[in-house]
Parts: structure tokens; C-alpha cells; sequence
């Protein structure tokens, strides 16, 4: 099994990486690569030369030394913060109820590998040798991104964090056969598969009661206080030894010399082995599970995704009125539809992350203090984020209808018709988000800008509220001219194809997308700008709103004559002749 | 006549050059009639039935429905027609009765609510009217495609391959269905591999190979055609001497 397992690997290795350069002839492939690397080289490469040449220190060839007491402080408490987070995570991989991807077989794997006469655990093992590849190149681009111009420090970091990557894979794993047994049927299956659980129980139990006892009963002053409370409770007596295989996990990273680490890596890699053997025993669980995960696997790919659930939404759809409507409501239906909590997190975290940089980053430029001014500050990031990038993340238009071209072209429907619906459920939608975040803003305004008269505020507000639109469906209509104009940029549905020349495509679109945007926008802010000149002098502040409102009306104009002109490109748009990315 | 095609042809372009799939195809069919479109793998046959259904765009030649062009005329001409395509494309976030009552919106049909019950009822999709595509087996998504396919009073039906997926009392329904549409005036063109359908339900067969048609008539004219006439008595028989495979 295991020549087998490397045929497989081998093989598709070599045959992906052939597609990848074979792809390269078209011209779309070869100048996504070309910028891909230029990206990769200006972003890491170019950097870590010009920060060698920069700092003395490193060009000595030494790992890089961080300040005595940040060192100290990090010896000290470091190692078990890092111990600590990873038994956290351990802990969590048995609360959420996530799958390994090391049990996600493809269709041919089952179709070819289950019925082989092959034993469980020799499968097993194969799914640990195909995913080494990924683990690999994941280690050697955290490698990249160390502070250190050496490259033996570099190797030795990337071979830390592959045993960690490693482990944790197993680790997960492992987790996921044992809680398909934590209902066994036998006394001494269920006993066992309890087992790690209660250990991960009674872990957290002692390390958190430690942790506690300490926190309450010193006083926390600063980071060098937390680091050394957290030295004191968990660097002796039973956390200590609770921590020690997680310790070693994470000494590797922090290890400086070649001996020392060698010592830390040892160390780290018997953690990986007690896994794996873990993992390992637990092979009578793995096939039902493999199996099961295999058939959500082809369940998504059948339904394009994840497995929706019709929900009544109360709006049905009227059997007459504009043909636009008809994309409205059914993109409005497939965002309500497929929209989960989780859809809704992968999103929000980000405009919450954005929103609370943008924040921070006001208030100390504006020494802006109090709850009203950091919301008004944070409504405003959310505006800009939305506004911005929002066009750029919600898809639900052209763009993702292109795998249903097919049918929308048997619809007798005009072109232009047909792309502007595919635009208003997104446009109408990004535009809410804005509004709302501008309006909250305008009303804590006050707090934010106490410089800014309220003739400013107000015009300003109302400005935003005008160029909102503009800016939104301005964006959409690029991206909806694009997906008829060049279908072949755009990936279909949920599919994000890899490889370097694929991120370069992204960053060429998104570039082409910003230059037109611009020139899109152009004549509205030329005309806005020339009446701000002739009356701002007479009325002050005001004449940016219907400075603003022109803008919105060339815009629109625009959008109007962009979606019509689009027609005849539509008609000829065929997706029969693109080879699409694997 | 309800279908009119003349000197159509269709190429794609490939990496080496272009490929023709369909060559100088030219045929009509009236209304009422059942054509049968058949031939090989790779024949050109999903090519001219995505080309008449408006899915492509014809390389030359000019497609008719109901005396409007395709390409000059295209919005009157896809009123009047229903494609119906081997692998059933729903929208996977719409249910059934919103796929119905959406197509009803996009071809204006009277009495919508009455012509989808009996509909729903026909193809046996009753109590599946809240289902999303995801939820249905393959074989009702393919009936859900052919509801949306007859729900509006279209005169001219393409089916590509109408009974994959179905059971066996599905396919005899569909069958009923086929024969009923041409009945009440449809002018239908089917394409299938299952020649004994096309020879049961088929007014007429048009036999492709490598993008050209290679013959056109009734069974009977088929069968009495001098190079034939040794064939065989089936239509599968005729096929396999019209393609060289015999």
C-alpha cells in the first residue's frame, strides 16, 4: 500500500503541477502567474532583502534577538501561553463539531481504495502521507514570514511548524474517529473512547483552577505581570505536567541554536509519534467515518454546497411587473436561503475587525474619547468597508449565475434587463448596510467631530448617503461587465481555483476593477468638483450635496448605457469554449 | 412551419484551432409533428438543440421559430419555446412551485395557479411544492425541468434526452405527455439515444453523424430507401447501416 500511496501522490502531484504550467500557454493563465510572482517576490522576497540589508543585526546571519526584556518576558511566559492555547485548542476540537479533513476521501478514492484489498489503518496512513504536500508548503510559507534573515533559522522554523501542523492534523483526526465511538456498543469501547475526553476535562479543570488562583490573588499591572502570573501558574507542580506536551509543541519556534533545538524538536516529535499511534489504534472507527464524511462530501458537491433548507421567507414573487424584479427576488431569496450563522460570521468578523482598526486608528490621530465618538467612528469603517469591498465579497448576481447561463438565455428577456436584475439584489442590499452605518454615524457625529460645524456634518452625511449608491452599483456593474466580457476570469459559483497564476488573476481583477471603477466615477466626481469651485464660496458646505447628487445621476446614466451596450456581448456569451481551473 | 432551420452551423474554438460541431444542417418541423433527432456521441445533436433553444449563437445559417428568427427576433422567438435539457439546472435556493411560479412570471401565463396544480399532479411532484432542488432524487429534478418546460403554453418543445433519470412509470407518462403536447399542436424535436422511444413516439427521425445529417424521414420512408431496404425492420437497425456500424 505504501508503493501504492506514492503512485497515487506522485502521480497527481506531477500531473496537477503539468496542468498548472500546461495552462500557462494561455494568455490569461500566464499573465496571472507573471503577477502572481511578481506579488509573491515584492511582498516576501524583496522584503526580506531589503530588511537584511537594513537591519545590522541581522545581516550578521544570527536569528533575529528580540529586546532583553521582551526575551525575558517571553522565556518566561512565552512557552506556556503557547502550551496553553494549544491545549485550549485541543479542547475545542471536541466541543465544535467540525470534521478532520484527513477522514475527507475523494469520490475516486473510495471508489478505487475501499473495495482494494487494503487494510483500514494502511488507508489511514495513506490520507497521512497525501496531506504532507499541503502541511509542507503551509511550513515553509510560515518560514518565510520569520523576522530572520538566516536561512538555516528559517529551515529550522519550517520544520518545527510542520511537526505542530502535523500533529495537530492527527490530532483532530483522531478527535473526530473517537467522538464517532463515544457511543460505542460495547462498555469497554465506550470506556475507551471517553477516555481522552475526560483527560481534556480534568486538564482544563486543573490548568483554569491554577490560573484562577493566581489572577485573583495578585494584582495584574501590565503584559510583564500576566506573563509572569501566568509563569507562576503554570510552570510548576500538575500544570506544569499537564502542559508538557504542548510545551514541547510550541519550544521548537522558540528555541534559538542548533543543539538546543534539536533537543526542543526531539521533544516535539514524540508528541507527534503519541499521536499518531493514538490515531492509528483508532482505525476501527475510521472507515464509517471516512465513508460518512465522503457522502457529505458528494451531498455538497451535489447541491453546489452546502445543503440548503427551504425556509419560508413570506415574499412571494408577483406574476407580473418589470423583469429585473424577477433577478431581485431570486437573488434575494438565495442570499436569505443560504445565508447561515456561519455565512454571517465569516463576514462580519472581518467588517468588525476593519470597523475597530479604523476606530482605533481615528481616535488616537483625532484624540477622539467616549462610547458615542467610537461609534460614530466605527459606523463610518463599516460604511467604508461595505461600500468598498462589499461589491468585491457578496457575489450573488452575474457573476454567480454565469453556471446558470443555459437558462437564463432560453428567457425571453432583454440583455440589459437581465444584467441589471442580476445587480439590484446586491446593489439594493450593500446600499442598506451603508445607509444605516451613515446614518448612526451622522447622529453620534457630533461627539466624533466636535470641531465640524453642523452645516459640515450634515452636508458630509448627506453627501455619503448620495455617493453610496453611485459607488456601490458603479462596482457591480464592472464586475457584472466583466463576467459577460471576459467569463473566463470569473471563478463559477463557489469554486476557488489555486496555484500562483490564480492569485495573480485575482490581483489583475482586482486592479482592472479599481482603475475603471475610477474612470467610471470620474465625470460625476469632475462635475462635483467643478460646482464645489464655482458656489462653495457662497453656500459653504451645502453645495457637496448636490454636487453629490450630480455625481449619483452621471453614475447612474452610466450604469444604464454600460448595461445596455453590454447586450450584444451577452447574446455571443458562450462558457463552452473556456477551460475553467481545476 | 413551427421549427425552420436552414444552412445552421456551429463551430467552437479550440486550443489547435476550430472544431465544427454542426455542419450545413437544414430541416423543419410543422406543427404537430414529433421529430426525433438522433445520431452518435458527438454528432452535433446538443449543439443544434442549445443553438435552437436560443443557448448559443448559430456560426451561420439562420434558426426560425414560428417564422422569427433567432438571432434577429430572439425574445418572440424563445416565447414560443419550452427546452427541457438532459441535466436538470435549477436554481438550488428555489422550491418547486417557485421555480413554476417564476417561469409563469417570465413567460406571462394565464390561470397560473390551476395549470401548476395539474402540472405538479401529472408529473407526480404533488406534496413536493416546498422542496428545494437539493431535496429532490435526480429523476424529480428532471421532472421539476420539464414542469417549468410545460407550464407555459409553448408551441415548439425540445427535449434532450426526456427520460434520463425517470422510473419506469415516470418514463410512461412522459411518453403520454409527448404524444399529448404534439396532439394539442406542439411542434416537438426530441433527441435521444433510446431508439425504441424515438421509433415509438417519433412522426419522423433525423439521423446526424459528425455534424451533418445523414438522413431524414418517416420510419417507413427510411426503411424503404433503396440503400435500407436490407437493413432491417428497426429503427436501431437502420441506424447502425445509416452510421456504418453494422
Amino acid at each position: 500500500m505504501f508503493a501504492a500511496s506514492f503512485y497515487i501522490i506522485v502521480c497527481s502531484f506531477r500531473n496537477r503541477l503539468w496542468v498548472r504550467l500546461r495552462r500557462l500557454r494561455q494568455p490569461r493563465y500566464l499573465l496571472g502567474a507573471i503577477a502572481g510572482i511578481a506579488y509573491f517576490y515584492f511582498t516576501v522576497f524583496a522584503r526580506l532583502r531589503g530588511g537584511r540589508t537594513a537591519n545590522p543585526r541581522l545581516r550578521g546571519g544570527g536569528p533575529s534577538v528580540p529586546a532583553p526584556t521582551t526575551q525575558a518576558m517571553l522565556m518566561a511566559g512565552g512557552l506556556q501561553v503557547a502550551g496553553l492555547a494549544l491545549l485550549v485548542l485541543a479542547a475545542l476540537a471536541w466541543v465544535f463539531p467540525a470534521k478532520s479533513s484527513l477522514l475527507e476521501f475523494t469520490e475516486p478514492e473510495m471508489q478505487f481504495l475501499f473495495p482494494a484489498p487494503v487494510s483500514r489503518r494502511a488507508l489511514l496512513v495513506y490520507r497521512i502521507l497525501r496531506s504532507q504536500i499541503g502541511l509542507l508548503f503551509a511550513a515553509a510559507v510560515s518560514a518565510l514570514f520569520v523576522p530572520s534573515a538566516n536561512i538555516a533559522a528559517r529551515l529550522r522554523f519550517a520544520a518545527s511548524m510542520w511537526v505542530l501542523f502535523v500533529t495537530i492534523r492527527l490530532y483532530f483526526a483522531g478527535v473526530t474517529l473517537a467522538r464517532a465511538r463515544l457511543a460505542g456498543s460495547t462498555g469497554a469501547a465506550r470506556r475507551l473512547a471517553w477516555a481522552p475526553l475526560a483527560v481534556i476535562v480534568a486538564a482544563l479543570g486543573i490548568v483554569g483552577t491554577a490560573l484562577v488562583r493566581v489572577f485573583m490573588t495578585h494584582r495584574m499591572d501590565g503584559i510583564n505581570d500576566v506573563l509572569a502570573g501566568l509563569g507562576t501558574a503554570l510552570g510548576a507542580g500538575w500544570p506544569q505536567l499537564i502542559l508538557l506536551p504542548f510545551v514541547a509543541l510550541a519550544r521548537p519556534q522558540l528555541t534559538a541554536g542548533l543543539a538546543p533545538f534539536l533537543a526542543a524538536l526531539a521533544g516535539s516529535a514524540s508528541v507527534m509519534v503519541a499521536v499518531t499511534l493514538w490515531v492509528l489504534r483508532s482505525d476501527a472507527a475510521f472507515q464509517d467515518a471516512a465513508v460518512a464524511s465522503a457522502e457529505r462530501r458528494a451531498e455538497r458537491k451535489a447541491s453546489g454546497g452546502s445543503a440548503p433548507k427551504a425556509r419560508a421567507t413570506g415574499w412571494t414573487l408577483a406574476l407580473s411587473g418589470p423583469a429585473e424584479n424577477v433577478f431581485l427576488w431570486k437573488n434575494a431569496m438565495q442570499m436569505l436561503r443560504h445565508t447561515s450563522g456561519l455565512t454571517l460570521f465569516r463576514y462580519v468578523v472581518p467588517l468588525v475587525l476593519a470597523a475597530a482598526g479604523l476606530t482605533t486608528a481615528m481616535m488616537s490621530g483625532d484624540r477622539g474619547r467616549g462610547g458615542a465618538a467610537a461609534f460614530c467612528l466605527m459606523a463610518i469603517g463599516i460604511a467604508g468597508f461595505a461600500a468598498l469591498l462589499g461589491p468585491q465579497i457578496v457575489r450573488t448576481d452575474l457573476r454567480d449565475d454565469l453556471r446558470h447561463l443555459e437558462v437564463l438565455k432560453t428567457w425571453p428577456l432583454r440583455p440589459a434587463a437581465v444584467i441589471r436584475g442580476e445587480m439590484l439584489w446586491n446593489g439594493l442590499l450593500i446600499t442598506g448596510i451603508v445607509w444605516i452605518a451613515l446614518i448612526c454615524a451622522a447622529i453620534f457625529s457630533a461627539a466624533a467631530f466636535p470641531r465640524l460645524s453642523m452645516l459640515w456634518r450634515l452636508s458630509l452625511a448627506l453627501t455619503a448617503l448620495l455617493l453610496a449608491p453611485a459607488l456601490v452599483f458603479g462596482q457591480l456593474t464592472v464586475h457584472n461587465a466583466t463576467a459577460v466580457l471576459f467569463p473566463a476570469w470569473v471563478p463559477l459559483g463557489n469554486a476557488r481555483p489555486r496555484g500562483l497564476d490564480m492569485m495573480g488573476q485575482r490581483l489583475l481583477m482586482l486592479a482592472g476593477v479599481l482603475i475603471t471603477l475610477a474612470v467610471f466615477m470620474l465625470p460625476g466626481v469632475i462635475v462635483g468638483g467643478a460646482l464645489w469651485f464655482a458656489f462653495s464660496r457662497f453656500i459653504g458646505a451645502a453645495v457637496l450635496v448636490p454636487g453629490a447628487a450630480i455625481c449619483l445621476g452621471i453614475v447612474a446614466i452610466e450604469v444604464l448605457a454600460i448595461t445596455e451596450a453590454l447586450g450584444p456581448a451577452y447574446e455571443r456569451l458562450d462558457l463552452t469554449g473556456i477551460e475553467r481551473a481545476e | 412551419m413551427a421549427i425552420s432551420v436552414d444552412h445552421f452551423g456551429r463551430t467552437y474554438a479550440t486550443a489547435t484551432g476550430t472544431f465544427t460541431a454542426v455542419d450545413d444542417l437544414s430541416f423543419e418541423v410543422a406543427t404537430g409533428e414529433i421529430v426525433g433527432l438522433i445520431g452518435p456521441n458527438g454528432a452535433g445533436k446538443t449543439t443544434t438543440l442549445r443553438s435552437l433553444a436560443g443557448i448559443l449563437r448559430p456560426s451561420s445559417g439562420h434558426v426560425r421559430i414560428d417564422t422569427h428568427d433567432l438571432v434577429g427576433d430572439p425574445l418572440e422567438a424563445k416565447r414560443r419555446l419550452a427546452f427541457m435539457p438532459d441535466e436538470p439546472h435549477l436554481f438550488e435556493y428555489l422550491t418547486v412551485e417557485e421555480h413554476l411560479r417564476l417561469v409563469a412570471r417570465l413567460y406571462t401565463v394565464d390561470d397560473f395557479d390551476g395549470r401548476a396544480r395539474a402540472l405538479l399532479d401529472e408529473l407526480e411532484l404533488t406534496g413536493k411544492e416546498k422542496s428545494l432542488p437539493g431535496e429532490l432524487s435526480r429523476g424529480m429534478r428532471q421532472k421539476v425541468v420539464i414542469a417549468c418546460g410545460l407550464v407555459r403554453n409553448a408551441t415548439t418543445l425540445l427535449f434532450d434526452e426526456p427520460l434520463t433519470g425517470l422510473d419506469p412509470i415516470g418514463i410512461r407518462r412522459m411518453r403520454e405527455t409527448i404524444v399529448a403536447r404534439a396532439k394539442a399542436g406542439a411542434a416537438i424535436l426530441l433527441s435521444s439515444h433510446l431508439l425504441h422511444l424515438v421509433q415509438e413516439v417519433c412522426t419522423r427521425v433525423i439521423i446526424m453523424d459528425r455534424g451533418k445529417k445523414i438522413a431524414d424521414g418517416t420510419f417507413d420512408e427510411l426503411a424503404s430507401r433503396a440503400d435500407l431496404a436490407t437493413a432491417g425492420s428497426s429503427l436501431e437497425q437502420i441506424f447502425m447501416r445509416v452510421t456504418g456500424h453494422d
